[in-house]
């Protein structure tokens, strides 16, 4: 090859092990996931028969799905109002000058420095009914692994504690950055601090909640490393959700049609969430 | 209201700081620690034993070796991906070149954790299954370090680039002599979270590690085989080992942290 020629395919010889990742681990199992979900597969991953929409027949049927469906949206109705409320409360509390105050913030973004698995062996032990620490403070007697609404809170409650540092540090950063002058104006002018936060507070910081609301949405569509380690999708299948089932079916049981079709409804699932909330940002949010 | 505000950050922020205190405390602990009433928050006689323990019963040192590996291979490679391409996409010109850019950026879209099957199944295909490459396969693209890198290259103009290939320099010493020393604290950081992220992943070392030889350590901690026993001691001991470092470093850049956050996420 000449020269020339040389130069004129070299950005695509550098840019092709990125293409050829974004392909092999990105693109092409997105399709064959899609495909997957209208064949029968065999256990050694081959597709035998197309067999059309029969998956998702099955799947809707089954009351498994419906559990981890239900599970899912539970999960991510509780966990996401309670996370961000609080977050935005730490925000809001440690929102100050001062030693304390610094530490206050230090503190709060510390679990970030935790990774997730160690975080849920220690929730699982701190909470082990008989023996671990939060039933003897509390001074309860609270089943957590064996109550199907215990278990729900345990996990609303781990998903928070595993979310808390990095929006707490969104949400100070964001709040640091409302312009000192428009405080003091509203403090002169009299207004109370629910005033002040939810006239001027809450508009400016409404871009950084926008993306936080939808990360969580998303994160909390997609759970299963948490309830893989906490609650193994118990007590009767009460924790179980999408993606965890999605992992039970296609590693435990070797059902690899099932668990394509249960990977393409999340897909679409998360697709539909996303849209809908960036609509809403389009309506709601004023940018500075 | 505004008195109190210190008083409830406190409480608030201890509450959110207590199991990383208590699990810290607790690997001090002795079995009766655990049982004891009322419960304990310092052991009465604190012991080393759940660390000696926590070794010698289990291969957590092999587990830490293993993630040690898979995440300083990850890093480099993922990061010389990512700088090989933000520099192509930010000095050639070429055709399609805006397609293929936006075909690897919207990968961000596709939720990982819905691919595993696909890319299990690929990654057996490969015979990459107990590799240290199967490990790090999915992490290596990383669409957002390419965007980030590109933002900061763009800040260099591509005449210097256009004179300096006139003058005889090649793209590679461009690239290293120029480029990336002014770039280097949004490297840093990226190495870093690269770093952090494969070194802390679970779901995918999970899937593709079956022997327990290849298991990286925040899989293994799961499967230590105390916890089952409640035995809690050894347990909270390698966790306490594994977050310590990571807490420190928190600590000790606590306001580069916080900047870089607040730069990344809100500074539009």
């Amino acid at each position: 090859m000449n020269k020339q020629g040389l130069i004129k395919i070299k950005p695509y010889l550098l840019v092709l092990p990125a293409l050829a990742l974004a392909f092999l681990f990105c693109y092409r199992p997105f399709f064959l996931t899609v495909i997957n979900s209208l064949s029968n597969v065999s256990l050694g991953g081959k597709r035998t028969a197309f067999v059309g929409f029969d998956n998702y027949g099955r799947l809707f049927s089954n009351a498994s799905f419906q559990d981890s469906l239900s599970n899912t949206l539970r999960f991510t109705l509780f966990f996401v109002p309670t996370n961000i409320a609080v977050c935005l409360g730490a925000a809001l509390l440690c929102n100050r000058k001062g030693k304390l105050a610094s530490l206050n913030q230090v503190f709060m973004f510390l679990p970030m420095a935790v990774a997730m698995s160690s975080s849920m062996m220690m929730f699982k032990m701190m909470f082990n009914p008989s023996i671990g620490i939060m039933n003897h403070l509390l001074n309860s007697d609270i089943q957590w692994f064996s109550d199907p609404k215990a278990a729900m809170f345990l996990l609303v409650m781990a998903g928070v504690w595993l979310d808390i540092g990095f929006d707490f540090l969104l949400l100070s950063s964001a709040l640091r950055n409302v312009p000192k002058e428009l405080l003091e104006v509203s403090n002169l002018e009299g207004a109370n601090p629910w005033q002040t936060f939810t006239a001027l507070q809450l508009p400016l910081i409404g871009p950084t909640l926008l993306f936080i609301l939808v990360n969580n949405v998303k994160d909390a569509m997609l759970i299963s490393a948490p309830v893989l380690i906490l609650t193994e999708g118990g007590p009767f299948r009460s924790t179980q959700t999408l993606v965890y089932q999605m992992y039970l079916e296609g590693f435990k049981s070797g059902n690899y049609a099932l668990g394509s079709t249960i990977a393409t409804v999340v897909f679409a699932l998360t697709f539909i969430i996303m849209l809908l909330l960036l609509s809403l940002e389009r309506k709601r949010v004023y940018y500075q | 209201m505004k008195k109190f505000t210190p008083l409830l950050a406190t409480l608030f922020s201890l509450i959110v700081v207590f199991p990383i205190v208590y699990s810290f405390s607790a690997s001090f602990f002795s079995y009766t620690d655990f049982t004891s009433i009322p419960p304990r928050f310092f052991s009465s006689q604190p012991t080393f034993s759940n660390y000696t323990r926590a070794f010698l019963e289990s291969n957590l040192a092999g587990f830490l070796s293993n993630s040690l590996i898979t995440a300083t291979m990850g890093t480099l490679i993922r990061l010389s991906i990512s700088i090989l391409t933000a520099y192509t996409f930010t000095f050639f010109t070429f055709k399609g070149r805006d397609v293929l850019f936006v075909l690897i950026i919207a990968t961000m879209l596709l939720p990982g954790d819905a691919l595993l099957i696909e890319n299990f199944i690929t990654i057996r295909h490969l015979g990459l299954i107990d590799t240290y490459l199967g490990i790090i396969s999915t992490s290596l693209l990383a669409p957002t370090h390419i965007f980030m890198i590109r933002q900061y290259f763009k800040m260099v103009s591509s005449e210097y680039r256009e004179a300096a290939i006139i003058e005889g320099c090649s793209d590679s010493r461009f690239l290293i002599t120029l480029l990336l020393p002014i770039s280097q604290g949004v490297v840093i950081t990226l190495a870093l979270q690269s770093f952090t992220g494969i070194f802390n992943d679970y779901l995918w070392p999970l899937l593709v590690t079956n022997k327990e030889s290849m298991r990286t350590v925040q899989v293994g901690i799961t499967m230590l085989g105390f916890s089952e026993n409640l035995d809690y001691g050894p347990q909270f001991a390698a966790i306490t080992l594994l977050m310590t470092p990571v807490l420190i470093a928190f600590i000790l850049l606590n306001k580069n942290i916080k900047e870089s956050v607040s730069t990344r996420f809100t500074g539009r």
